[in-house]
């Protein structure tokens, strides 16, 4: 019981941090448009997360090999990407939107951001959701009490919808700003793994490369530093779901940095930009 | 201007590596049936990059995993599949099979040379 529970509400949680936080932003803006775009896009993604787990078990060559491997690299690239470009929308839109709405102008603006976040909901959840539909098949043919089983995954389900409503609660409990900035870090930290795990993607494929140069091998394998001693790479752990790797490599957090300085970058901009607007007299 | 000479400096170093005769990387063969990996064990030399071929054998997906070393690979019943290996260090390093962790795995002993 204990491991298809596990295994459930762990590929969950990260697609339910992303949709949740999102979702909890359309919420409080009383965006309609974009809270059906979220529901109509983790749908798309229990499709996808469907035919990827149909492309394991029957096109099991093309999924295990270099075709499966750059299609989900470019899986988590795109998701990557989409949470940064949200979070620098929202920083952008979010303070100012439910003013701006009752304008039909400004509705507009709300709408072109419909796309981007049917596809990142899509994405959180097709590509976890794949590896759990896979686990769960596998296991139910063997598992020794098909009760059991059965209970562990349907409790794991509802763990994750109870961790979804709790979020929902706490986006109301505490103040706009600071749950704005909060959700922003989680979405930022998510994303930021997401970036990391498709760099190794990326780092695996050269690797295979027969001819591949020294400097290579060195970017992908060689430490930076080692902090095992402090806390060992382990999966479903928290540090693993943000980026966290023991003797990270450079091909893995030169990305990362870049990832947090474009981050960086857009929060200082618009921050001051928003003090200067506030200061001028209108 | 300067992206050009970057690209082509890149496509240089890339090329000329491509040209170097390297000798094929030793390879060694595993299965994977429902969780039990054969063999159980390998032994390697430190330092030597090498692939590691493995096959599904069993009638479950299995995936081959060591997150510290970042392999993990699906494999559906039947598929077969390959990753290669950095130079390691002497030790002993364990995979899971993260479908089947009721399962002992596979551990690779790297000995010194």
């Amino acid at each position: 019981m204990w491991p298809s529970f596990f295994i459930v509400w762990r590929e969950s949680v990260e697609a339910l941090l992303i949709i949740g936080i999102l979702y909890a932003w359309a919420k409080r803006e009383q965006n309609t448009h974009q809270l059906n775009k979220i529901w109509l896009g983790g749908l798309l993604g229990l499709l996808l997360a469907g035919a990827l787990a149909l492309a394991i078990l029957y096109a099991g060559s093309w999924y295990a090999g270099s075709g499966g491997e750059w299609f989900l690299t470019a899986m988590m690239l795109v998701a990557s990407l989409l949470i940064l470009q949200m979070v620098i929308w929202m920083q952008r839109h979010g303070r100012t939107m439910k003013r701006d709405l009752e304008q039909a102008a400004a509705a507009k603006v709300a709408k072109g951001s419909g796309f981007g976040l049917m596809l990142l909901a899509a994405l959180a959840v097709g590509r976890e959701g794949s590896e759990t539909v896979v686990f769960l098949a596998g296991t139910i043919q063997q598992a020794a009490s098909l009760s059991a089983f059965i209970i562990g995954a349907v409790l794991g389900l509802a763990g994750a919808i109870i961790t979804f409503l709790l979020l929902q609660a706490f986006s109301h409990m505490v103040p706009w700003q600071w749950f704005f900035r909060l959700s922003a870090i989680i979405l930022l930290l998510l994303g930021g793994a997401l970036l990391v795990a498709a760099s190794d993607k990326v780092a695996g494929q050269l690797a295979s490369w027969e001819e591949i140069p020294e400097w290579l091998i060195y970017i992908i394998y060689e430490p930076l530093w080692d902090s095992s001693w402090l806390l060992v790479d382990a999966r479903g752990s928290w540090a693993g779901l943000i980026g966290y790797h023991a003797a990270p490599s450079l091909s893995q957090y030169l990305p990362l940095a870049l990832y947090w300085l474009c981050a960086g970058l857009f929060f200082i901009r618009d921050g001051s930009r928003m003090g200067r607007k506030q200061t001028q007299p209108d | 201007m300067r992206q050009i000479i970057f690209l082509t400096s890149l496509l240089c170093c890339i090329l000329s590596a491509a040209v170097a005769p390297a000798a094929p990387l030793p390879n060694y063969e595993i299965t994977i049936t429902d969780g039990k990996f054969d063999p159980e064990k390998i032994e390697v030399p430190a330092g030597q990059r090498f692939k590691i071929t493995i096959k599904n054998t069993g009638t479950s997906p299995a995936e081959f995993e060591n997150l510290s070393m970042r392999v993990e690979k699906v494999l559906g019943p039947g598929v077969q599949s390959f990753v290669v290996m950095h130079p390691l260090k002497p030790g002993s390093y364990k995979f899971i099979d993260e479908f089947h962790l009721d399962q002992p795995g596979f551990e690779i002993i790297v000995s010194a040379q």
